[in-house]
């Protein structure tokens, strides 16, 4: 009997359901996403009166952000090309757009649950109260931010095959990240390191975010962050698409 | 688009595969017909995966033309693959999922609807009642062998791809496989396997395509092609028990030098 294709809101919505429950199942995954952020909030509590809510808000949401794109989305995209599991579902009637889109809505999901719980733990622990435009907006520039680092997951799952390699570049870039973004922007590593985080994968989002958190404090420099911010995915986007091969060479 | 019974479920006309300068399939036409199991034999590297590969779409042929239930497997993917179901020589899935959650995500992307009933229905047919909680690498090679089977089966295609499905069974998973192969083939649709059995080629395929350097070397009934080459002085030369099988004129026909 002839078959035809299923509405794409029913595949979507399948996957959808099978991607959030196997995101959910990887407790090691979730653990690694949400604890470095976490634990700085918690640690940077008596920074806040200096240095600003608003500040530490955006640096731990960044590093949330850097997290899920670096060691959630690209080691579980490896993984699964590594194991055949994409080239299971591409010999089903299921497009590549709609298998990948599924992935990123998860990895949105996952966004959007780590921003409230920083946006909570900020509130509750940290005693940060911001407006409530204030965290609508940055919520919104979240997925922004996050589509960054999801596209730079995506070039390096794109430029490298093996899983393991792709595990310890992504941990690597992720402490790179973190170590000289934190410490570049507090002037640790002299002024030209300063000036090159300000305009870094790292420190355009960790702006973007800080003024979406403060409004009345959006300027021209966060307005360039934001151009920057979608010219970075843009170009790694690019490349991750270009580079990506469904299987690995055994 | 066609449902005629007496057109053939798969079309393969002039394929040809390139890996860089390498052709790794070189002018392959075949058909396979409804009710039918075809088999593709051929020593290692002979271009039989590469084939079987660009029929489920994974592989752009440089030219050549497949066609799947009417569907050009090019032009129109999604309902070429509608139509047919695979199991890749290593399949596994997502480690996180149980087995009825593996059925269910199958089932919606196929577009068929499952509740627990039927999965456990399913998985009863296949004498895996209790596995349906169970993750997938917590079955057997055998067990894994049957779920995988059942997925590719959940839509019930009209053509069925197998990837070399008996490599590593023990003899009565094989016969089991065997039999359900069987059982596609009397509900009136095809099955298209690869495989290194002699010994499968012979009890299950009604067709078989002899493929060496890319190209089919021999294409017919089993015992039709034995009959063809059973006087070739290859043929007679490679023989070990004096009666002629299909072993000895798959080794005639494409040598004795083992390939990597």
């Amino acid at each position: 009997m002839e078959r035809n294709i299923p509405k794409t809101s029913t595949v979507l919505s399948t996957l959808l359901r099978a991607d959030f429950t196997t995101q959910y199942r990887n407790r090691r995954s979730l653990r690694m996403v949400l604890i470095i952020p976490l634990a700085i909030l918690v640690s940077w509590k008596g920074l806040v009166p200096k240095i600003g809510g608003g500040f530490v808000l955006s640096s731990c949401i960044t590093i949330g952000l850097i997290s899920i794109g670096l060691m959630g989305y690209s080691n579980t995209i490896a993984r699964d090309r590594d194991r055949g599991i994409f080239q299971r579902l591409r010999v089903s009637p299921v497009s590549a757009w709609t298998i990948m889109t599924s992935r990123l809505l998860v990895q949105i999901g996952m966004i959007l649950i780590m921003t409230l719980l920083i946006f909570l733990v900020g509130y509750f622990y940290d005693g940060v109260v911001l407006s409530p435009l204030g965290y609508l907006i940055c919520l919104i520039m979240t997925i922004v931010g996050g589509a960054l680092y999801l596209s730079l997951g995506q070039a390096i799952v794109g430029r490298i095959q093996n899983p393991e390699s792709v595990n310890s570049t992504s941990r690597l870039v992720y402490f790179a990240f973190i170590m000289i973004g934190m410490l570049g922007q507090f002037g640790a590593l002299g002024k030209t390191v300063e000036v090159l985080v300000d305009w870094s994968p790292y420190g355009v989002v960790q702006k973007v975010l800080s003024g979406g958190l403060e409004p009345s404090t959006w300027s021209t420099n966060t307005g360039m962050s934001l151009l920057l911010t979608v010219v970075y995915t843009a170009i790694f986007a690019t490349l991750g698409i270009k580079w990506f091969k469904w299987e690995t060479k055994k | 688009m066609s449902d005629q019974k007496d057109t053939p479920i798969l079309v393969v006309n002039h394929l040809n595969i390139f890996y860089g300068s390498f052709q790794a399939v070189n002018d392959v036409s075949f058909d396979v017909n409804r009710g039918e199991i075809f088999g593709l034999l051929g020593p290692n590297g002979a271009g039989k995966t590469s084939t079987l590969s660009a029929i489920e779409g994974l592989l752009k042929p440089r030219s050549g033309d497949i066609s799947v239930a009417g569907y050009h497997i090019q032009k129109e993917p999604l309902h070429a693959r509608a139509n047919m179901g695979v199991q890749l020589q290593a399949t596994s899935f997502q480690p996180e999922l149980t087995i009825a959650e593996i059925l269910r995500l199958f089932a919606g992307i196929y577009g068929v609807e499952i509740d627990q009933i039927s999965i456990q229905k399913r998985l009863t047919e296949i004498g895996l009642a209790s596995a349906s909680e169970k993750r997938f690498g917590q079955l057997s090679g055998g067990q894994q062998q049957r779920v995988s089977l059942l997925i590719s089966t959940i839509h019930y295609p009209q053509l069925l791809l197998l990837d070399e499905p008996t490599a590593g069974l023990d003899p009565q998973s094989r016969r089991q496989l065997w039999d359900r192969m069987e059982a596609i083939r009397e509900n009136g649709n095809a099955v298209i396997l690869t495989t290194h059995s002699m010994e499968e080629a012979e009890a299950v395929c009604d067709r078989i395509a002899i493929i060496d350097h890319g190209s089919v070397i021999a294409i017919d009934s089993p015992e039709a092609i034995i009959d063809c080459h059973r006087h070739d002085p290859e043929v007679i030369n490679v023989s070990r028990k004096g009666k002629i099988t299909l072993e000895d004129v798959f080794i005639g026909l494409t040598g004795r030098t083992v390939r990597t």
